[in-house]
């Protein structure tokens, strides 16, 4: 018996041991937009990160997921959580623009934001939920180019580095992003600007979880980080906009 | 509990042998009498022990299955699988899956033909490459497929100058499936062609029958059932593809997301569509494998009355 119990159990009881340390880690836990991938790990690397569609980062601290900061890509997600109690005040810590992301060499011809009125090119956008889908939209109806959306063919990314992906892959002919990616991307990629007047205002918020054992401590030193003047001249270095001192 | 302590007793009593300088008695292989009762003790402990694993086994597998069913009013999922989204992407999935299928069957019934009765240089590593797709991440598949036949793939200037555009369509689709399904019905075509008596092959050709003829009236009809099991399997892999879709088709709503990917966008969105999508995926796939299990049961019982001694089946009736 005690020979099928080492037999058996032993490896069982060591598999579980091996598990339980990697649920209860105490490490830092930061759930960040995608467009925040390269700059975040420049500004302080040791973080485990979690890189998705705000919504879904959203979503998944919802759920009781063991986040301790969150950084969305837009204000909806980070003022939902802090109505329902989900994370402390949050703060806006950077700005963003929208371009529209070409295919090196430009294989579909596309000029400008115009050019898409033609229709029947291949189009990759954030969904409707996610901040760049949203922002996407709003710009679209504030060109007058809502239409632009059903006469080519669009296809719906989770996030914003899916869009990217798309075109730096030459399957879109273009795609909405953010500047900053268009500077991550690098030459696999042209960004072509977008009028002025119609740009969303793009701004990053970031907060503090609430939830039971939240290491607030490392928390509060990575936002305190992001918004230090070192983490204010990394996101301007990479493209971002800066919001006053404060 | 009463079995542990009777097997602590009868340890107790076996006679203790050199133990080293610990101090505990090692465990020794008790002898006699102490013996039988060990066993048993042992056979007792084992038949627990299995026990707790199958119940922890189908517990654990049962258990989403069961959760996917009840996190969602049954009678709701009608009304959810209505959605233009879910009509549309399972509009996709199945014209994909067709076509998909059609190509696999077509294309890979003569391949697997070859593979199974020719004996030649490299045979071993064209099976590989056959079969390959299966343990293939499809995220890698998509990638692959990219790199081949994207806009600024391999083959992707030549496809362009034929006015041939494939990421974004549902030929993209089409060929995910193909690519990471085939080597289900290839492999089971392959060990299908193997198993056929050749015989009967031989019988027939000594009869006068050409080798198209030879083909049509003796491999195909009695690799039947193995032929369609392997497509059964085939299309339960199409039917749940997603990395190497969404990395190569994209998620074009109407073109390119199937349901799969529906359920990875709703889950955003809508959980309740998302739900009901899976309920649809859990009984597609269910009936797709429960009918694998009846042709391959099938199978079992033809392939008896094909064997000279299996005729009784037939007379008796």
């Amino acid at each position: 018996m005690t020979k099928l119990l080492l037999r058996f159990a032993l490896p069982l009881a060591l598999l579980l041991g091996l598990a339980a340390p990697a649920a209860s880690s105490a490490a830092l836990n930061v759930y960040a937009a995608a467009s925040l991938r390269d700059v975040f790990t420049q500004i302080d690397a040791t973080p485990a990160f979690n890189f998705l569609g705000s919504n879904q980062l959203q979503l998944q601290i919802e759920r009781g997921a063991p986040a301790d900061v969150f950084a969305g890509a837009s204000t909806v997600e980070a003022q939902a959580l802090f109505k329902t109690n989900h994370c402390k005040r949050p703060v806006t810590f950077a700005t963003n623009k929208l371009v529209l992301l070409v295919p090196k060499g430009n294989p579909g011809k596309i000029r400008s934001v115009y050019s898409l009125r033609a229709g029947g090119k291949r189009l990759s956008i954030g969904n409707a939920g996610v901040p760049v889908g949203a922002y996407t939209r709003a710009l679209l109806r504030r060109l007058g180019l809502s239409k632009v959306l059903k006469n080519n063919i669009v296809s719906q990314e989770t996030n914003v580095a899916n869009v990217v992906s798309k075109v730096a892959l030459g399957s879109a002919d273009a795609g909405f992003a953010y500047v900053t990616d268009g500077k991550i991307a690098g030459d696999r990629v042209q960004a072509i600007r977008l009028p002025r007047y119609a740009q969303p205002p793009v701004r990053y918020q970031i907060c503090q979880v609430v939830r039971d054992g939240v290491n607030a401590g490392g928390a509060g030193s990575f936002i305190a980080k992001v918004r230090s003047s070192r983490g204010r001249s990394r996101l301007k270095a990479a493209g971002f906009g800066l919001p006053p001192k404060g | 509990m009463s079995t542990l302590a009777e097997h602590d007793a009868l340890q107790a009593s076996a006679p203790p042998i050199a133990s080293g300088g610990s101090g505990v008695p090692a465990p020794v292989a008790p002898t006699g009498r102490t013996a039988g009762a060990s066993r048993r003790v042992g056979r007792v402990g084992m038949a627990a022990l299995i026990a707790l694993c199958v119940g922890l086994t189908l517990t654990f597998l049962a258990l989403p299955i069961v959760a996917l069913f009840t996190e969602v009013p049954l009678a709701d999922v009608p009304g959810l699988l209505g959605d233009r989204t879910v009509q549309d992407a399972l509009g996709v999935t199945l014209r994909a899956n067709l076509v998909a299928n059609l190509l696999i069957i077509l294309l890979g019934t003569p391949t697997a033909y070859v593979l199974a009765t020719r004996r030649f240089r490299g045979r071993a590593l064209v099976i590989t490459l056959v079969e390959l797709p299966l343990v293939l991440p499809p995220a890698v598949a998509g990638i692959g497929l990219l790199a081949a036949f994207g806009v600024a793939g391999l083959l992707g200037p030549d496809l362009q100058d034929a006015g041939i555009v494939l990421p974004f369509s549902e030929w993209a689709v089409i060929l995910a499936v193909t690519f990471v399904a085939s080597p289900f019905y290839m492999r089971q075509a392959i060990t299908a062609f193997e198993g056929v008596d050749r015989t009967f092959v031989d019988a027939a050709r000594t009869l006068g029958a050409g080798p198209i003829r030879t083909f049509w009236r003796i491999w195909m009809p009695l690799s039947a059932a193995g032929l369609v099991a392997g497509w059964v399997l085939a299309f339960a892999r199409g039917i749940g593809e997603f990395g190497a879709t969404i990395v190569f088709a994209g998620n074009v709503g109407g073109k390119t997301q199937t349901l799969t990917l529906a359920v990875y966008e709703e889950l955003d969105s809508n959980f309740d569509v998302a739900l009901a999508i899976g309920i649809l995926l859990v009984v597609l796939s269910a009936g797709v494998l429960l009918s694998y299990k009846l042709i391959v049961s099938w199978r079992d019982s033809t392939s008896q009355s094909v064997s000279p001694f299996g005729r009784s089946r037939s007379t008796s009736s």
